[in-house]
């Protein structure tokens, strides 16, 4: 007689990123099939992304679509609609980011088969943490810091910081109020990511935002 | 915090493996220190999820993993448990990251009687 075993343990081994990280592929393909080139823009509540979209969005005009993510309302989105560029709104109804299956889903609904369409910048809900482990799909993954926040912040949210290719730090017409180090706040970013690249802006009074949105362009032109 | 998008992605990738709910004994997955997920909220969400889902209330064990790193100053391939653990030969924190940011279901052990 031959008892038969029962297996009760199950291999499952598999990443639990793996979902998000197809669908990132995906919308990845499926922007470069487009010609669009697409950017993560990642910050803490409040840093400046819509206000720093606005400005872009008077360099870019309708040569830019917009993908905002926010917990509720469609407030960005009328902001940038009213800047000049089409804008879809995802309400994420309490996750505290954007996954890559979201992105695609705006995207479907979207119109982005326009000949002179070239820049989708995608604003993630604000949060320096969660938003850091999805990919998006996106070329470049910026990181917003504004001077309010502190120079110290960088260290505390390492997983942020050294995933981003670009370092924008925002608000720099308070620099003259406040104590924030500019130089502190870039050697530390750079000590946890060496390639990182660092822009100073403020979106406000447009200073630094023609620099900043010549080197988008020239990304893919 | 995503830790509770995370537990539902966990139940949901058991789910599909398993092709339907079980009560489970034992749920074993990896977390490396680079994947920016803390192992106790993500164990508070597990429990929960797991029990709403109907996986019972299995343990949930995780293997914490070091990140394996190579210093970008002084080529030194080295060992971390966190993002601010820099090259042991020159403490640089310039570094290339071979590993570290894993997350994967690993296997599951089915409750007695389950099969
Ligand atoms: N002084 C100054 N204020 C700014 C600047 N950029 C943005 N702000 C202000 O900061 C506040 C927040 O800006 P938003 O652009 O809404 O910030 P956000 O990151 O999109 O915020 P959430 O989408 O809610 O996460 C607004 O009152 C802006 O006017 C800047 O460069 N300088
Ligand atoms: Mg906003
Ligand atoms: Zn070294």
């Amino acid at each position: 007689m031959c008892d038969e075993i029962i297996e009760q343990k199950i291999d499952i081994t598999t990443s639990v990123m793996n979902k998000n990280d197809l669908f990132a592929a995906e919308n990845r393909g499926f922007l470069k099939g487009k010609g669009i080139y697409t950017l993560n823009l990642i910050s803490s509540p409040g840093a400046g992304k819509t206000t720093v979209l606005e400005s872009m969005a008077h360099y870019f005009g309708s040569r830019m679509a917009v993908i905002e993510g926010d917990i509720q309302t469609r407030r960005d989105a009328e902001r940038i609609e009213k800047a000049g560029c089409q804008a879809w709104q995802i309400e994420t109804g309490g996750a505290c980011h954007l996954d890559a299956h979201a992105v695609k889903h705006a995207m479907d609904q979207m119109e982005l088969d326009s000949d002179i369409l070239e820049l989708l910048a995608i604003e993630n809900v604000g949060n320096l943490i969660c938003p850091s482990g999805y990919d998006l799909g996106e070329n470049l993954r910026i990181g917003l810091l504004s001077v309010p926040e502190g120079d110290d912040k960088i260290l505390k949210y390492p997983s942020l910081f050294s995933t981003i290719n670009v370092l924008v730090i925002n608000k720099m017409d308070l620099l003259p109020h406040l104590d924030f180090d500019v130089d502190r706040a870039i050697e530390e970013c750079r000590s946890l990511n060496p390639d990182v690249l660092v822009f100073t802006v403020s979106a406000k009074t447009g200073e630094g935002m023609e620099e900043f949105c010549d080197f988008v362009e020239s990304n893919y032109s | 915090m995503h830790e509770l998008s995370l537990a539902h992605d966990m139940t949901r990738i058991i789910g599909n493996v398993l092709g339907r709910k079980v009560h489970l004994d034992r749920v074993n997955i990896t977390v490396g220190p680079l994947s920016g997920i803390s192992p106790e909220s993500l164990r508070f969400c597990f429990t929960e999820i797991a029990k709403i889902e109907g996986f019972g209330e299995p343990e949930l064990v995780i293997n914490q993993t070091r990140a394996k790193l190579i210093c970008l100053d002084c080529d030194t391939e080295y060992e971390a448990e966190d993002f601010y653990q820099g090259c042991p030969d020159c403490g640089s924190l310039s570094r290339k990251i071979l590993s570290g940011r894993e997350f994967t279901v690993d296997s599951v052990e089915l409750e007695e009687g389950e099969d």
